[in-house]
């Protein structure tokens, strides 16, 4: 079988003044894989989510994007608008708290019809039916799809931002923390629900974390920062029952045993 | 003509710097060109934009009519008349087809405007998605890499409300395939009339300092979605003074009880179509 890689990353390398954010950073990502990205706070993981996004432009190092249509492209050298472009339909991130990913002042429905929109939608009664879709799609009722965002629960308005995030059907997914900040019990219906919806439509991920937990039931891949660099890379599996690093060791150890 | 003035109020200099901005305009259509403004002798938000881009094109044969909410016989339409009356020493009129220069304030003549003449709107705010983005630094960039998703997310909220878009004034267009652009305060039913209008457009904005301009014969498409076709007011009566069933209606409360009356907004087409049905 023939996997496609869709995003090849280089020493990646991103300096704030002297202070180290992420330094020789390395990888591939292959079409359906979903990559998690764990490490403790200030480990530089969400640095590292930045410049792979378009946030930040790194220090040094390459990213290679291959896309769907247009062949292989160096990501750091694209135009602004090709890299808003992209994260607009194409990529999607989606945040740790939903109210940076959401319009607030539109309604649920208005918030995915913005993402079609984007990509010049113009028809109302297909923007409707995919908002209701995508909403029923992350169990949500679809009813509600004229409320806004204010008015729903910090874990409806996080299923919000993924549906908003997926309608557009992108390449890539960036998420950062997106259990954080959510009871357990709704935390463990969300990465659920992005379980499911994962296996469905075949969407690549990277998903940034400190919760061993969801890496270990959504992940493939895993790479394990500290002070910036990656200290130990490999199958979700094989780094956590069989951790090599010291410091990965501490982590898998770490878990509180209930 | 008042002495002590230079022609049309505006120094030369002044003048010419506004021309050069209107050729840009003319040149981007729909696109805001920033401008030095000038103080002008009367209060932001009464037409100062607009009495800068007329006195800098205006000229000793010009004929000016100026209009506020369709009507001549308004104050603001009256004093900017009187000011340029002043100032150029030149002649005025009421009548749409006879005019060189017009002048207006919310609303398009019903009269078709021609190739030989030139229309200026006053804008109160030029950008049509300040109310969506409210940072300047952003908005130029929606603009510039045609990011306009945020207009039509504001046109599918009014549908998914009140099950139709209820944006009857100022409804925003996209010019020459390319730049959104406010119309200014006109009712939506003059929009149709900017498409592949035969005279020229400029429009002034003098508290935010811009200019922008449609150019004879453009493409002005009203924004809609393919199921939610853009559509005009209508209205189930006719002026009460001379009958018109096609212009645009103003409603008129006339006694305690309640009770209207319907009459054109365009004071000059009533005259004539009055005046035609004798």
């Amino acid at each position: 079988m023939n996997i496609k890689k869709i995003m090849h990353v280089e020493n990646l390398t991103h300096f704030y003044g002297n202070q180290i954010g992420c330094k020789g950073i390395n990888f591939d990502l292959y079409k359906g894989e979903i990559l998690g990205i764990v490490g403790e706070s200030g480990s530089g993981k969400s640095t590292l989510l930045k410049c792979l996004s378009g946030e930040i432009s790194p220090s040094a190092g390459k990213i290679n994007i291959s896309l769907d249509q247009g062949g292989v492209k160096d990501f750091l050298s694209l135009p602004e608008q090709e890299k808003r472009q992209l994260m607009r339909s194409m990529w999607g991130i989606v945040h740790q708290n939903p109210r940076d990913g959401l319009n607030l002042r539109i309604s649920a429905g208005g918030n995915i019809a913005e993402r079609l929109l984007n990509v010049s939608e113009k028809n109302y009664s297909f923007l409707r039916n995919t908002g209701k879709y995508w909403m029923e799609k992350t169990e949500m009722d679809s009813d509600r799809i004229d409320e806004f965002p204010l008015s729903f629960s910090g874990g409806m308005q996080q299923r919000l931002q993924i549906s908003k995030i997926l309608s557009s059907n992108p390449q890539i997914v960036f998420m950062d923390e997106p259990t954080g900040g959510l009871d357990v019990s709704v935390q463990a219906k969300i990465l659920d629900t992005i379980k499911s919806i994962v296996r469905d439509i075949n969407v690549t991920m990277i998903i940034v974390t400190h919760d061993l937990a969801v890496v270990r039931f959504l992940t493939d891949k895993l790479l394990v920062m500290k002070d910036g660099i990656v200290v130990e890379t490999g199958l979700t599996d094989r780094v956590l029952d069989d951790p090599q690093h010291s410091y990965t060791q501490l982590l898998t150890s770490s878990i509180l045993q209930v | 003509m008042k002495t002590g003035f230079n022609f049309a109020y505006l120094d030369e200099a002044t003048k010419r710097m506004i021309r050069r901005k209107i050729l840009k305009a003319v040149c981007i259509p729909g696109y805001q060109c920033p401008f030095g403004g000038r103080e002008m002798p009367l209060a932001y938000g009464w037409g100062t934009g607009g009495i800068q881009v007329t006195a800098s094109i205006i000229g000793k044969q010009d004929i000016l009519k100026v209009i506020d909410q369709g009507a001549d016989d308004t104050t603001n339409a009256v004093s900017i008349k009187n000011f340029f009356k002043r100032v150029c020493n030149i002649m005025t009129t009421d009548r749409t087809a006879e005019a060189s220069l017009i002048q207006t304030r919310h609303r398009i003549p019903e009269t078709t405007l021609n190739k030989d003449q030139i229309i200026v709107y006053q804008v109160p705010q030029p950008e049509p998605l300040r109310k969506l983005e409210p940072k300047e630094k952003e908005t130029r960039k929606l603009h510039a890499y045609k990011e306009y998703a945020l207009m039509h997310v504001k046109l599918y909220e009014e549908i998914s409300q009140f099950g139709s878009v209820i944006k009857t004034w100022a409804y925003p267009v996209e010019t020459n395939n390319r730049y959104i652009t406010d119309p200014t305060p006109i009712p939506k039913f003059d929009n149709p009339k900017m498409n592949n209008m035969e005279a020229l457009q400029l429009f002034g904005a003098g508290r935010e300092k811009r200019i922008y301009a449609i150019p004879p014969y453009t493409k002005v498409k009203s924004l809609d979605f393919d199921d939610h076709p853009f559509e005009i007011q209508t209205w189930d009566e006719c002026c009460s003074i001379c009958g018109s069933t096609k212009s645009y209606l103003d409603e008129i409360i006339i006694n305690n009880e309640g009770k209207k009356n319907f009459i054109c907004s365009d004071t000059d087409f009533c005259k004539s179509n009055l005046e035609k049905n004798k």
